[in-house]
C-alpha cells in the first residue's frame, strides 16, 4: 500500500460490550446521523431500535417476486394447457385454478426467494470488491469480540472534532480515522 | 441494555365493571332460549347447538395443545401467557359435559330429529355400505365410548398440567416442570387421537359416507388459529388492565402474532389440499361433500372462507409491525372468531339447510349459553390463581434477564427464586 494520505472514509469507535454498543448507537441515532453503521460479532437484540432502523424493504421486493411467480405460473399453465396445446385429461376443465395451484405455489416460493435474496443484495449494494473498513487493522475484531460504531465522513452532520467528542462521551476508549 | 417499550403498555385501563354480569346474563338468556328452541324444533336446536359447541370446543383444545407445545419445545417466551393457556385447557371438563345435549339427541330423538343420519340407518336395520365399512367405529356404543374417552383424556391432561403448574407457584420445584413435560409427551399423542376422534365422530359423521384423512388436522388447524387469536386478545387486555403489565413484552405480542400468521397459512394449506386431492381424484363418494357446499348460497359462504379465513388475515399479518398494533390486531381477533364460526357453520349446517345458511335466534342462544358459561368458568379460574407462572425456571429468560450461573446456585441453596420480574 502506498503511504500517500487519502481522504478519510469515516471515524471508527471501538466498544467492549454489546450494552456499550447499544448505548452508543442510541446516542448517534439521537444526534441525527444518517450514514453510519454498527458492526458486532453476533446479532444484538434491540440494536435495530437503538439504531432507529425502519423495517427492511426486502419484504416488499420478496412480495413482488412472489406475486410475479404466482401469476406468471397461472398464465403459463393457462396458455400451455388451454390455448396452445389443449389435452383433455380425466374430464377436467382445460384450465382450473385448483389444478394449476401447486406449480404456481412453487413458483411463488421460488420468485419470492429470489426477490428476498437479490433484493437484499441490491439494497446492500452487494457484491462489491472492496470496502474501506477492510483495510482497517482492528476491524477484523468485529468478527471476534469487539463492537464497532462507524460514522462516515459523507454524513452531513459529520465533523471530525464534534463526532469524535460524541463517540468519546459514548464511552469508547479507541477512536480512529479510517482512510478511503 | 435498553428494552424497547411498547406504546400501548401504559395506556389507562378500561373500566370493565359494567361487563361484570354479562357472562351470567348470556348464560341464563341463552340457556333459556336454547331450551325453548329444543321444544319448538329439536333438530334445528341440535344443529345450532352442535355448531356453537364445535366453535367453543376449539378454545379448550387450542389451550391444551398450546400448553403441551410450550412444554415440548421448552419455550421461554410463552411462560408469561402459559397460565391463560392452562385456564383455557381447563374449560375442557365442562366442554365434555356440554356435549350432553347432543348425546340426549342421539339417545332419545326420533328418526326425523336425529342429527346423525347413520344412526337412523342402523336403527332401521338397513345400514348402507359406508356404515358397514366403518363398523365398529360407527355404532352408537362407539359414539358414546369416544365421548367418554375424549372427556376423560382431556380432563386428565388439562387438570394434571395445571395442577403441577400451580404447585410450582408455591414450591418452585423443578420436579413440577418435569412432570408437566411427561404429561405433554404423552399428551401430544392423546391430543391428536382425541381431537381427530371428536372432529370425525361429532362433525364429519353428519355426512357419514364421506371420508377425509385431513379432517382432524383441519379442525385442529382452525381451532388453534382461533385460540392463538384469543390469547393475543386476553394478553393484550390483561396487560392493559395491569396484571400482566410487568411481564408481557413486545416480543410476546410479536411471537403470538407470528404464530397467528403461521396458523393462518397452515389452515389454508390443510383446507386447500383436502379440497385439491378430492377435486383431483374426482370420485363421487368424496366430491359430494363439496358439491353440497357449492350449492346455492353455500358457494358464497365458501368464498367467505377462502377470502375471509385466509386471504384477509394473511395479507393483514404479512407486515412485521402489524403484529404489534392493537388497533389492527384486536379487530382482527374478532374477525378470527367470526371466521371460525362461519367455518363451523359451513361444515355443519349444509346438512340441515342445503340451499344456504339460515340465520336464526337459536344460533345466538346456543352461542350465548355455552360462551357465557365458559366465560364464567374462565374468569373464576383467572381470579383464583396467580395470573402467570410464579416460579417457572424459564421465567428470567422470558424476561430477558441474565442470571449468572453462580447466582442461580446460590438462590437455589437459599430456596428462593432468582428472578426479579414477578411482582404478583
Amino acid at each position: 500500500m502506498a503511504a500517500t494520505a487519502s481522504k478519510p472514509y469515516g471515524i471508527i469507535a471501538e466498544f467492549l460490550t454489546p450494552a456499550d454498543a447499544i448505548h452508543a448507537a442510541e446516542m448517534v441515532r439521537d444526534a441525527g446521523f444518517r450514514k453510519w453503521d454498527v458492526y458486532t460479532p453476533f446479532p444484538v437484540h434491540g440494536m435495530d431500535q437503538a439504531m432507529g432502523l425502519d423495517n427492511s424493504k426486502v419484504g416488499y421486493i420478496a412480495f413482488a417476486g412472489g406475486l410475479t411467480g404466482y401469476f406468471s405460473g397461472m398464465l403459463m399453465i393457462w396458455w400451455m394447457n388451454a390455448v396452445d396445446y389443449p389435452i383433455m385429461i380425466g374430464g377436467k376443465p382445460m384450465f382450473s385454478p385448483y389444478g394449476a395451484f401447486p406449480p404456481c405455489y412453487e413458483l411463488t416460493i421460488l420468485l419470492g426467494a429470489f426477490g428476498s435474496l437479490f433484493g437484499m443484495l441490491a439494497l446492500n449494494r452487494l457484491p462489491r470488491l472492496h470496502h474501506p473498513l477492510l483495510k482497517h487493522r482492528r476491524f477484523a475484531l468485529a468478527s471476534h469480540d469487539r463492537f464497532f460504531v462507524v460514522i462516515e465522513t459523507a454524513d452531513p452532520k459529520y465533523s471530525e472534532t464534534e463526532t469524535r467528542k460524541l463517540l468519546t462521551s459514548a464511552g469508547s476508549q479507541r477512536i480512529e480515522l479510517v482512510e478511503e | 441494555m435498553s428494552s424497547p417499550t411498547h406504546s400501548s403498555s401504559h395506556s389507562a385501563p378500561f373500566d370493565l365493571s359494567a361487563w361484570r354480569n354479562v357472562p351470567t346474563v348470556l348464560m341464563v338468556l341463552g340457556g333459556a332460549g336454547a331450551l325453548l328452541g329444543a321444544f319448538l324444533d329439536v333438530k334445528h336446536a341440535a344443529f345450532s347447538y352442535l355448531t356453537a359447541y364445535m366453535f367453543f370446543l376449539s378454545f379448550g383444545l387450542g389451550g391444551l395443545i398450546l400448553t403441551i407445545l410450550h412444554h415440548l419445545f421448552d419455550a421461554s417466551w410463552s411462560v408469561p401467557v402459559r397460565r391463560i393457556n392452562e385456564h383455557l385447557a381447563n374449560l375442557l371438563p365442562m366442554l365434555a359435559l356440554l356435549f350432553l345435549p347432543i348425546i340426549i339427541n342421539v339417545l332419545t330423538a326420533g328418526n326425523d330429529n336425529l342429527i346423525y343420519h347413520w344412526m337412523v340407518l342402523i336403527k332401521e336395520g338397513k345400514p348402507d355400505h359406508a356404515v358397514t365399512a366403518k363398523y365398529p367405529l360407527f355404532t352408537v356404543n362407539s359414539f358414546l365410548a369416544a365421548w367418554v374417552f375424549c372427556g376423560v383424556v382431556w380432563t386428565v391432561l388439562a387438570r394434571g398440567l395445571r395442577k403441577h403448574s400451580l404447585e410450582q407457584d408455591k414450591t418452585g420445584s423443578i420436579e413440577c416442570t418435569r412432570a408437566m413435560r411427561r404429561y405433554s409427551a404423552a399428551g401430544v399423542f392423546l391430543f391428536a387421537i382425541t381431537t381427530t376422534a371428536a372432529a370425525i365422530m361429532w362433525m364429519k359423521a353428519l355426512q357419514h359416507e364421506w371420508f377425509s384423512t385431513m379432517y382432524g388436522v383441519y379442525y385442529f388447524a382452525g381451532s388453534t388459529w382461533t385460540t392463538i387469536a384469543t390469547i393475543y386478545f386476553l394478553t393484550w387486555l390483561l396487560q392493559r388492565q395491569g396484571p400482566l403489565r410487568e411481564v408481557v413484552k413486545y416480543k410476546t405480542f410479536y411471537f403470538l402474532g407470528s404464530l397467528l400468521f403461521a396458523f393462518t397459512v397452515f389452515y389454508a394449506y390443510v383446507t386447500f389440499f383436502q379440497y385439491f386431492i378430492i377435486w383431483n381424484a374426482n370420485m363421487p363418494e368424496e366430491t359430494f361433500f363439496y358439491v353440497a357446499r357449492e350449492h346455492g348460497v353455500w358457494f358464497w359462504v365458501s368464498m367467505v372462507v377462502i377470502f375471509g379465513h385466509f386471504f384477509g388475515p394473511f395479507l393483514t399479518l404479512l407486515r412485521i409491525d402489524v403484529k404489534l398494533m392493537p388497533v389492527i390486531m384486536i379487530p382482527l381477533v374478532a374477525w378470527v372468531w367470526l371466521m371460525h364460526y362461519v367455518d363451523m357453520t359451513f361444515n355443519i349446517m349444509p346438512i340441515m339447510f342445503p340451499d344456504g345458511p339460515h340465520f336464526h335466534w337459536l344460533d345466538f342462544a346456543c352461542l350465548a349459553f355455552i360462551g357465557g358459561l365458559l366465560a364464567r368458568i374462565f374468569l373464576k379460574s383467572l381470579n383464583s390463581h396467580p395470573i402467570f407462572p410464579q416460579k417457572d425456571p424459564r421465567f428470567a429468560e422470558a424476561m430477558d434477564i441474565h442470571v449468572p450461573e453462580g447466582e442461580v446456585l446460590k438462590a437455589a441453596a437459599r430456596g428462593v427464586k432468582a428472578t426479579t420480574g414477578g411482582k404478583h
